[in-house]
């Protein structure tokens, strides 16, 4: 089993979820297996304005321990998360981030909005 | 649900556009207006087989039209959020969160604008250059658009007209003569672009814009950057 640690900077309440990453997809948004389809799979909301499709930043997230354990980011990745407000050198994007095992921690931030108007 | 405010809209016209392509007018509920930017996009939540789809739809409607939108839309092949919309009727209502999305127009610059688009993907090109063009200090902007038969082409008596009132508006429409199972952007798009802006290129002030389906807005977004142009001179989204 692998374990997802979530902390929420606008003060909710941390969740933990265990999961089984053979089990992926979880839901029907993301890359099957990603944080965003992991967590929209176990009842954890996560704003996903493009349908997981790496097209906006709604779906970012800072990792606080265990990047390891993701998939690495893809060109396309960086060139969205260019965009991120509040970026990190750990952020990421829920929807193209993949776990695939282990341990890993993240927080999502209180702006995850990209609206321009 | 998304934690950000979700709206509603009644769909007041469908247009055929393509036997598989559709123009929605929605009205905003209680009279709102929609303010947007052009390239952007609204995200639908769709009932579509008893779970909630997130779907997005770029705005299609031009700068200013704020009242009754435009969204348009290709039915996808088994697609449930595509053919739960394809369901509706005209005084549906639909609900929706944004508008959402950095696809859009840089500052003006003296650049070259190329507007690249695969197929339906040439939605949020129509707001986008409707802004170019009136925006004052004569751009250049091409579109070239590509498509498997030329009756796919979309809103192409806009893009006529603006070229004859617009001297520094161009419209190369690529035309690849095959059934839709059939077209790929080698057919006509790929080669016409490593052409006339990859081959033997000497300037790089151009800034691309590419929208399309899957794979091929990736394999253009690397031609272009692999020959030299900056990663924020080429932007693109990938649907
Ligand atoms: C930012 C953004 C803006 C978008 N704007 C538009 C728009 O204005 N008009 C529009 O038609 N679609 C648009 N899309 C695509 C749209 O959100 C859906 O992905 C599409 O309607 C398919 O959803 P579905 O549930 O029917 O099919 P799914 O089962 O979700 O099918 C997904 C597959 O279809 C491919 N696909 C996505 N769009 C199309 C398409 N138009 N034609 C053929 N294959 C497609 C995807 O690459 C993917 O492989 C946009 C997507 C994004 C990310
Ligand atoms: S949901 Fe839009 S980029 Fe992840």
């Amino acid at each position: 089993m692998a374990k997802l640690h979530i902390s929420f900077e606008n003060g909710n309440p941390e969740q933990v979820v265990e999961f089984d990453p053979s089990q992926a997809p979880f839901h029907h948004d993301g890359e099957p297996g990603s944080i965003l389809d992991i967590l929209l799979g176990h009842g954890v909301e996560l704003e996903h304005a493009c349908g997981g499709n790496c097209a906006c930043t709604t779906c970012h997230v800072i990792v606080t321990q265990g990047m390891a354990h993701l998939t690495e980011n893809e060109e396309e990745e960086d060139d969205m998360l260019d965009k991120a407000p509040g970026l990190v050198s750990t952020s990421r994007l829920g929807c193209q981030a993949v776990m695939a095992e282990g341990e890993v921690k993240i927080r999502i931030p209180r702006h995850t909005i990209n609206q321009q108007v | 649900m998304p934690s950000s405010p979700t709206f509603t809209a009644t769909i007041e016209k469908i247009i055929e556009r393509t036997p598989d392509t559709r123009s929605f007018f929605l009205r905003v509920a209680n009279g709102r207006k929609l303010s947007f930017v052009p390239g952007q996009f609204l995200s639908f939540l769709l009932p579509a087989g008893g779970e909630t789809l997130t779907r997005a739809y770029t705005i299609a409607s031009l700068p200013g039209e704020e009242d009754c939108f435009e969204i348009c839309l290709n039915q996808v092949d088994g697609g449930p959020g595509s053919s739960y919309l394809f369901s509706r009727k005209e005084a549906d209502v639909l609900c929706f969160t944004g508008p959402w999305g950095n696809f859009v127009l840089d500052q003006p610059t003296d650049a070259e604008y190329i507007f690249i688009a695969d197929r339906v993907g040439v939605v949020p090109f129509r707001p986008m250059i409707a802004r170019l063009l009136t925006a004052g200090g004569h751009h250049t902007a091409r579109l070239l658009y590509a498509a498997p038969q030329a009756g796919d082409l979309l809103y192409t008596d806009e893009w006529q007209r603006w070229e004859g009132q617009y001297a520094y508006f161009s419209f190369r429409p690529l035309i690849a003569e095959c059934e839709p199972e059939e077209y790929s952007i080698e057919k006509g798009l790929l080669p016409y672009v490593e052409q006339h802006f990859v081959k033997g290129v000497r300037q790089y002030s151009r800034r691309f814009y590419i929208c399309g389906i899957g794979r091929p807005v990736l394999l253009l977004r690397d031609l272009l950057r692999g020959a030299g142009y900056e990663r924020q001179a080429v932007k693109y989204e990938k649907w």
